[in-house]
């Protein structure tokens, strides 16, 4: 018998030793559905490898608020050479931890109407939050936030402290109710299935049919006309207006191979990776003249409200307390 | 005198528990660097979450036990019940049943898309508080059913004799005989019962409906890995060991209960229920039979529905490595040390010290009063500025899984070794026997026990949730851990599957705990 639990026991010492690599690795952190095998990361992996000689990781969180988090725990000791997928809500906060470097790309190449100037975080696709919910069960759509929130759909959105989506909902009902805020998410709170950790876990609980309206992206509804080839998901236009999100990457101060993490940053923003990712993590692309599937033109057009990043680094912390105290009741 | 080493030993082990509850004492402590506010205490969110806690763990434990009764009084009354003794086998699988495999099967036959859904109803939905009560039901009915089955089993025959005698009607057979019997046992499992929900991890974690129904464990959990938030994680950790250890200690001051204890069912001279009570036993234990086996039989369908593509890009043999090796170390530790700490309470007894008996028991079991997620936190605010997690993560989770099981093993071992004390120490010392020698007899003499405790342990070492997702970081996986991360996607079909299979080895390790004990 005691021999049984040596075997088990060795298994486990050799799985976990470390395999020697004779290329250089270069480490990213991630949000989880762009590593999925359906997502951005094994594509811009294969592409990337072509070129760079090195072998390419990524590790991945739950949502894009987690990878902040776990970068504030490891400090200097993250594995990581590059971070990607936080967005412009938590980029003071990211810069904050003093522990990102200057990306060092030329910002002509981004389009313009993008306005971007960091010199420490780089965009690599944008769109806008957005509610989806399924045409063929509802017929007629809310119009707006406030409608939303005072209906009784069931709704699913993401925990604001762990997912960038859900930080942007929490921005959203800043902006459209102010003052008003907390006693709107109570209201919300009547009506909402459940708050999850991720976008992913979010929007697959959706797809099962566990409510009405499911906190994503103006651009979901292009994955499930091309991947799917369904054509009953819809984003609601709210005529308030919408929270846009830019996803980012950056490079960080600790990262041992600096020169090839900004190698990888400069491919992030190159026509080959900018084609990838539109139809794989369903953004839109942050540089002009990228062809997309024609599907992409039927998408909502929304008009952008919001903070600036610095306005959301200062509040972020009340405005959570102010979403947990009241959708808690 | 040989067996001075084992003493010293003995208290090398005590000393070494109590210093890694010192240790984490001094990581909560590190509150006062980082401007603990007593903001806490006022924040409403946190109020809610306490009161949420309480409201979910006085129900869950309400339900459990009334739930049990009709069932234990139905095993009581009907001796020759139909796969009675498998009943029994289910109910200690069911107790000792890593939660998230009963969260898999609930969500498979009540979530979304589940086999019963259709038939509750629009507004139904499994998360928020009547998924918690439900699961918490599932997962302590089954230990009070044990419990009380056990205690009215202690009803002695004569009594029964004189009921007969005085011609006892149904009413005052209750309240004669089986209220007295029960009395007691009703507020102790009730009580342990609550405390077991208030400190839940993984079911509040997976089924709870997000801010609105969050327990104070898993507000710690969120405010350390969510908001990095490490005053307010440590304050927290506070609070549930305040609240938890008075309420642990409420359960000591009522004694202990008897739950694993095998059927030692005589004959008895039991009144013969009229045919519509004996209706009623039986409905109410083929009804218990059904609700217990359901989420379980749940899991199966899916697995039919598993094709070729979707098995082969399941990672499940790390993970069941993983698990595996990390219950067996824990395990073994927790016995080995057991074992030791039990040396000098041993001696202690013998020398009629009942003082430094009860201060040293007090101590190998003091973490019983500390929730492991209080544990937890403690050594991982501390080890975040002076380790490498990385590497360290896993030592940890073996450290506080261990620590944590030392007093279930040491519960184990206690009864048969103070038996050993009484036959044979005296014999023992009149032989001048050397340790070795000592040892070889002690051993067989307690090698049923060990395979017990040792057994016990690795089911709840591997069904660990709360200790993993402190110190465990996206790199590897638990078998737990994995199917939460399946059921929260909710890719039902890859968490069914890792359940089931987690289950079957669950279900050979309790297979083996009924051997042993009978």
């Amino acid at each position: 018998m005691k021999k049984s639990y040596l075997l088990p026991l060795l298994t486990l010492l050799s799985l976990s030793s470390v395999q020697a690599a004779d290329k250089p690795v270069i480490t990213v952190y991630t949000y989880d559905s762009l590593v999925a095998e359906w997502g951005s990361g094994p594509k811009l992996e294969a592409a990337f490898e072509k070129t760079c000689g090195c072998d390419l990781r990524f590790v991945a969180a739950e949502d894009g608020v987690s990878i902040l988090n776990r970068l504030k725990v490891e400090g200097d000791k993250a594995k990581a050479d590059v971070i990607l997928g936080i967005d412009n809500g938590l980029m003071e906060e990211a810069r904050a931890t003093k522990l990102i470097a200057e990306h060092g790309q030329v910002l002509e190449k981004l389009s313009a109407s993008l306005k971007w100037e960091d010199k420490d975080f780089l965009p690599y696709d944008y769109g806008y939050f957005a509610f989806i919910y399924d045409s063929s069960k509802i017929a007629k759509p809310v119009s707006s936030l406030k409608e939303l929130v005072e209906s009784d759909a069931k709704l699913i959105y993401q925990d604001p402290r762990t997912s960038t989506p859900g930080q942007g909902l929490m921005l959203w009902m800043k902006a459209v109710y102010g003052e008003q805020t907390a006693s709107a998410w109570q209201q919300l709170a009547k009506h909402t299935v459940t708050v999850t950790k991720g976008w992913w876990e979010a929007y697959s609980m959706f797809l099962e049919g566990g409510a009405d309206y499911v906190l994503s992206y103006n651009t979901s509804p292009a994955y499930h006309m091309i991947s799917d080839k369904k054509e009953q998901y819809k984003a609601v236009l709210f005529s308030e207006g919408h929270v846009a999100q830019v996803e980012l990457a950056a490079l960080l101060k600790s990262s041992q191979h600096p020169e090839l993490g900004k190698q990888f940053l400069s491919f992030l923003i190159s026509p080959e990776a900018q084609g990838i990712i539109p139809v794989t993590n369903w953004m839109l692309p942050v540089v002009d003249g990228i062809e997309l599937p024609p599907v992409f033109s039927q998408l909502i057009q929304p008009q952008r409200i919001g903070f600036t990043a610095t306005e959301i680094a200062e509040q972020r912390a009340d405005w959570i307390k102010e979403w947990r105290s009241a959708a808690s009741k | 005198m040989a067996q001075r080493s084992v003493q010293i030993i003995g208290y090398l082990a005590l000393s070494f528990l109590v210093l890694i509850t010192a240790w984490a004492f001094y990581g909560l402590g590190s509150v006062a660097e980082r401007r603990l506010s007593w903001s806490v205490l006022v924040d409403a969110y946190i109020h809610q979450i306490l009161l949420f806690s309480l409201k979910q763990a006085a129900l869950s434990a309400t339900l459990a036990v009334l739930l049990a009764l009709p069932v234990a009084r139905a095993l009581y009354y009907l001796p020759n019940l139909v796969g009675k003794r498998s009943f029994l086998a289910l109910c200690l699988l069911c107790f000792v049943l890593p939660s998230l495999i009963l969260v898999t099967g609930l969500v498979a036959l009540l979530g979304g898309s589940g086999w019963l859904t259709p038939y509750l109803g629009e507004s139904w939905s499994l998360y928020g508080l009547q998924g918690i009560l439900l699961a918490h039901c599932f997962l302590n009915l089954p230990f009070a059913i044990r419990a009380f089955y056990l205690q009215l089993q202690a009803l002695p025959a004569s009594s029964w004799l004189l009921a007969r005698q005085l011609k006892f009607n149904t009413w005052q057979q209750c309240y004669l005989l089986e209220w007295p019997q029960l009395r007691g046992r009703l507020l102790t499992v009730w009580v342990f019962i609550f405390v077991l929900c208030f400190n839940s991890f993984a079911v509040i974690l997976s089924l709870g409906g997000g801010p609105q129904a969050t327990t104070l464990e898993v507000a710690i959990y969120q405010a350390l890995k969510y908001d990095f938030n490490i005053p307010e994680a440590l304050s927290l950790a506070w609070l549930q060991l305040l609240i938890a250890g008075s309420f642990y200690l409420l359960i000591t001051r009522f004694g202990s209960s008897g739950w694993l204890s095998a059927d030692t069912a005589k004959p008895q001279f039991l009144p013969k229920p009229k045919p519509v009570q004996a209706g009623l036993h039986r409905l109410s234990y083929y009804l218990a039979w059904i609700v217990l086996i359901a989420p379980l039989l749940a899991l199966i369908p899916s697995l039919l529905q598993i094709n070729a593509e979707r098995l082969s890009k399941l990672t499940l043999l790390k993970p069941l490595l993983t698990s595996l090796g990390l219950g067996l170390i824990a395990a073994c530790l927790a016995v080995l040390f057991a074992l030791l700490v039990l040396s000098p309470i041993r001696q202690a007894r013998q020398q009629h010290q009942w003082r430094r008996q009860w201060l040293l028991e007090g101590l190998a079991n003091h973490h019983l009063l500390m929730p492991a997620m209080v544990l937890s936190v403690g050594l991982y605010v501390w080890s975040l500025k002076h380790l490498d997690l990385e590497t360290w993560g896993g030592v940890f989770v073996i450290l506080v899984n261990t620590l944590v099981l030392v007093p279930f093993a040491t519960q184990q071992l206690k009864p048969r070794l103070f038996q050993f004390d009484d036959q044979y120490q005296r014999l023992t010392q009149q032989l001048k026997l050397n340790t070795l020698a000592y040892w070889r007899i002690l051993m067989p003499w307690l090698a049923r026990d060990l395979q017990a405790a040792f057994v016990l342990c690795l089911l709840l070492a591997m069904g660990d949730v709360a200790i993993f997702s402190i110190f465990a970081n996206d790199d590897w996986m638990s078998l737990p851990w994995l199917i939460y991360s399946y059921a929260g996607s909710y890719r039902i079909i890859e968490a069914s599957l890792v359940s089931f299979l987690f289950l079957l080895v669950c279900a050979c390790l309790v297979f083996w705990l009924e051997k042993i004990k009978t």
